[in-house]
């Protein structure tokens, strides 16, 4: 006790002030209602602020694996959608495969019947052209994560291009700018409306769309969605939508020719996820039945 | 400080502590929240010239938490005493003698400083306890309107009453 007199002497009043101070705070907080109120307030909001911008530190570090949480999520999702659509409903005794959007029912035995059809990877574009005649996409995905070629590759906002060559972690896609790429798409707006679509070069964010009959009354602005009878892309994936009025294809006068601006930006592709189809093999074996002559 | 010097200083505190807080306490719960005369505070004034600091802000926690007991307000008063301990040197320092304050001059009272150093002194170490003290007592920025107004009555009233008891004690020691 007296050493720490003397240390308190030798260091002048402040540390005794100080010390004193702290003392009296205490005191003051446990023994007094408002001004312990006061403190505990006080320490509830900066304490709780604390923990917020905590958190908030906490969630900006894990982005990166939130991103990636989410980007599993929206696959899930967009798998669920697509798979939605392609259900055994059945009628009088007999399965049939048709198109039927079964989100827009209720009806529990038709739910029961839905068939997941496709399956979505996450992957993302590192490289992309679009100014080529033939543009390709690169994404980070190759055989180790289940890559095959001839599988879909879709943004969130529209279609990106077709898997073509793919290596161990890498695949490369033939973009939808791509003068082989074809894509069945569909205007949801008119009945049984199906149509190829392709790109003639040029305007990277404009497309044709061609095998529209002529009976069909098009209108400006109408959206573009895939068809789903590429088997490679589900039915109903955003495309984009008409431009312009549609002509009549000088090639096959009985068909229009429509002008399809994309709703993906080719230019800002990044996140993408590939598609694959869960039946394709099966698929493709009862498509090498069809003889050459019937072809 | 011998033995017979303490007296007066014991004196002192026992009688402000009784002055506060069985008449100047009560005049506030009677008259109202503006009037706040603090007194116990002369104790420190009136402690010794050199006594170091330390013991000055330890017995203004005593003479503090001794007004704390009866009020009660635990830690308020004593807080602001040992503020007005701490401060006390500070507060006196401009009316000091060059080369500082002699042995001759054993507290800061009228018969040894003269009545205006003594006034002067006094009104800079009261108004600073007085804002402390009120600092404390309202324990948020938000009253901070309240602390000012209470603060400026405070001190005026509380001016009078040291002028009051320096002429009817004249403290020498």
């Amino acid at each position: 006790m007296g050493r720490l007199l003397q240390l308190l002497l030798r260091n002048g009043g402040f540390v005794t002030f100080l010390l004193v101070e702290l003392g009296c705070f205490a005191i003051m907080v446990n023994f007094n209602g408002r001004q312990g109120e006061i403190w505990a307030n006080t320490t509830g909001i900066f304490g709780g602020r604390a923990l917020e911008k905590r958190q908030m530190a906490s969630d900006y570090f894990s982005l990166y694996e939130t991103a990636d949480s989410l980007a599993h999520v929206v696959d899930s999702l967009q798998a669920r959608l697509s798979n939605a659509r392609q259900v055994q409903v059945p009628i009088r005794d007999t399965f049939f495969l048709v198109s039927y959007d079964s989100l827009s029912k209720t009806d529990s035995v038709r739910r029961k019947t839905v068939r997941p059809q496709y399956g979505f990877i996450t992957a993302k574009a590192i490289k992309n052209s679009i100014s080529g005649a033939n543009n390709w996409v690169i994404i980070n995905r190759g055989t180790s994560d289940g890559i095959q070629p001839d599988m879909a590759v879709v943004s969130p906002a529209g279609i990106v291009g077709i898997v073509r060559h793919v290596s161990a972690n890498f695949s490369l896609v033939m973009s939808v700018l791509h003068q082989q790429a074809k894509i069945s798409v569909a205007l949801p707006n008119q009945k049984n409306a199906f149509g190829s679509l392709t790109w003639e070069g040029g305007n990277p964010t404009e497309m044709t769309l061609r095998y529209i009959p002529q009976h069909f009354v098009v209108k400006e602005n109408e959206p573009v969605v895939t068809s789903g009878y590429s088997l490679m892309f589900p039915q109903g994936h955003p495309v984009g939508k008409v431009i312009g009025l549609p002509k009549s294809d000088p090639e096959n006068p009985y068909f229009l020719e429509i002008r399809v601006s994309l709703s993906q930006d080719m230019a800002t592709v990044r996140d993408v996820a590939v598609i694959y189809n869960l039946y394709s093999s099966e698929l493709d074996s009862l498509q090498l039945k069809i003889s050459s002559n019937e072809r | 400080m011998n033995g017979s010097s303490i007296y007066p200083h014991i004196l002192r505190f026992i009688g402000l502590v009784a002055l506060q807080s069985l008449l100047l306490n009560q005049m506030t719960l009677s008259v109202g929240p503006y009037f706040n005369v603090l007194l116990y505070p002369l104790f420190i004034l009136f402690l010794p010239l050199q006594m170091p600091t330390p013991y000055l802000i330890l017995l203004g926690f005593v003479v503090g938490m001794a007004v704390d007991a009866t009020v009660p307000s635990w830690g308020v008063h004593a807080s602001a005493g040992a503020f007005s301990g701490y401060i006390r040197s500070l507060a006196f320092k401009p009316f000091a003698p060059k080369g500082g304050f002699s042995p001759k001059d054993p507290v800061f009272a009228p018969a040894h400083m003269g009545w205006q150093t003594f006034i002067n002194g006094t009104a800079l170490f009261m108004a600073a306890h007085i804002f402390w003290y009120f600092s404390f007592s309202y324990f948020a920025p938000v009253f901070a309107g309240e602390i000012l107004k209470k603060t400026l009555a405070a001190w005026l009233l509380t001016m009078i009453f040291v002028g009051l008891y320096a002429m009817m004690f004249n403290p020498k020691k």
